[in-house]
């Protein structure tokens, strides 16, 4: 995020958003760093049951599910660059497109789902679906929030212009930095679940 | 402002910390708390065993449920300062707060029960104990939405000095969220989403902990400040 521009004017130290909003996103990170751990240990414990299992997820969806958090976090990042260029109406659709890019991801969670299911493969089967299924639910469950967090910053972004006024950049840096976490956590969830052998 | 009764409401809710982790731990010696795993025989032994210590221990934890009540609604009051003109948030936490007590005295009402006879059939001390265990750690809807509420209120706060600091209101919401894994326990009776696990009950437990005293804290500074504030002081 650093312009050629700004290397003109030396800034102190810039934490993005507030510093309180660090409070949420480092706690959701120890938890889920924690649920990693619980994982691997479990995992570590029976290796066999686990990689005989993970033969059932399916690589490709989620192998698309990354590409589309990823993308979505490229449309975030554009967001903050155009909102800091008091380009506002930019910065709505690119937040709108990564709002979509988090819908395609509910949308392929769901026929992932779906599939497992059919396939008599529930939370129930075995300790690895145990796992499977919480983890990547209390994550779904975050991208539900941070979809929240993007219609909000889409609703404000678009009330402060109606009244000539700009939106308070820290409020979007510190949506855009829980929509990467929920980016971060997925990418690591994804690397676990789905190709660790 | 009625000062010194806010302040009387903050520390029962603090008295009520100390008086519970009593009852809890020492006397009714539910740290760790016991397996879903156990079988029937093993539960029913557990209530054979010091039932008396363990009768005094549910007393503890019942009469310290009650002292919620006052701590919950000092809180509202704080979080009416927060939202200004009347405001929503501070009524959804005082009905919220006020109806999640009841997932503090129903449990001590099943565990009350089971080691009220406790050479009943061992099936029906571990129905009991399951109706304890499970209302105590499932019921999480009240606690999410009554932990919302106040998060959004301390987020919202455009007083010059607001009540509580911004990050105890994303702390707030944090812990709502980490209230949510209990919603898996009905399907593990062992494991990190048992109850007895470590996402169901060891982290929501200590982090609630630390988040209820966090609480307490701000809450006694919040009304020191607002009396301190006030025309006429």
């Amino acid at each position: 995020m650093i312009r050629a521009t700004d290397t003109a004017v030396r800034r102190p130290p810039h934490v993005p958003g507030e510093a309180g909003v660090w409070v949420f996103i480092m706690g959701d990170m120890w938890v889920f760093a924690l649920f990693f751990t619980t994982f691997i240990y479990y995992r570590a414990q029976d290796v066999a049951l686990y990689t005989s299992a993970q033969q059932h997820l399916n690589q490709s969806l989620g192998a698309f599910n990354t590409f589309l958090l990823l993308t979505s976090s490229w449309f975030v990042i554009h967001a903050v660059e155009a909102a800091r260029a008091a380009r506002a109406a930019l910065s709505r659709r690119l937040l709108l497109g990564a709002l979509l890019c988090g819908a395609g991801f509910v949308a392929v969670k769901y026929f992932e789902y779906s599939e497992k299911i059919h396939a008599g493969l529930t939370i129930a089967s075995n300790e690895f679906f145990m796992f499977y299924y919480v983890l990547t639910g209390i994550h779904l469950l975050h991208v539900a929030i941070g979809m929240l967090v993007l219609v909000y910053l889409w609703q404000a972004s678009r009330s402060a212009s109606r009244n000539g006024a700009e939106l308070d950049i820290s409020l979007l840096e510190g949506g855009a930095s829980f929509w990467h976490m929920v980016d971060i956590l997925w990418i690591v969830l994804f690397a676990l679940i789905y190709m660790t052998r | 402002m009625n000062t010194r009764s806010q302040l009387l409401c903050a520390w029962s809710g603090f008295v009520f910390a100390v008086l519970f982790t009593l009852g809890f731990w020492p006397l009714a010696q539910f740290m760790p708390p016991p397996s879903p795993n156990l079988s029937a025989a093993d539960v029913a032994a557990m209530y054979q065993a010091h039932t008396t210590q363990f009768r005094c221990g549910v007393v503890v934890m019942m009469v310290s449920a009650g002292l919620i009540l006052p701590f919950v609604t000092a809180i509202s009051v704080q979080m009416e300062r927060m939202e200004g003109a009347p405001g929503i948030l501070s009524k959804l936490q005082l009905v919220s707060g006020a109806v999640g007590v009841i997932f503090f005295i129903v449990p001590c009402l099943a565990w009350g029960m089971a080691s009220f006879r406790p050479d009943r059939a061992a099936d029906l001390i571990l129905l009991l104990s399951d109706l304890g265990w499970i209302s105590f750690l499932f019921a999480i809807a009240t606690f999410i939405v009554q932990n919302l509420a106040i998060g959004f209120a301390i987020l919202g706060d455009k007083n010059a000095s607001p009540a509580y600091p911004r990050w105890m209101g994303y702390f707030t919401v944090w812990t709502a969220v980490l209230f949510m894994p209990g919603g898996m326990l009905l399907f593990f009776k062992t494991g990190p989403f048992a109850w007895n696990g470590l996402f169901v009950f060891w982290i929501p437990f200590v982090v609630f902990f630390v988040w209820y005293l966090l609480m307490f804290v701000y809450l006694r500074k919040a009304i020191i400040d607002q009396a301190a504030a006030a025309p006429g002081h």
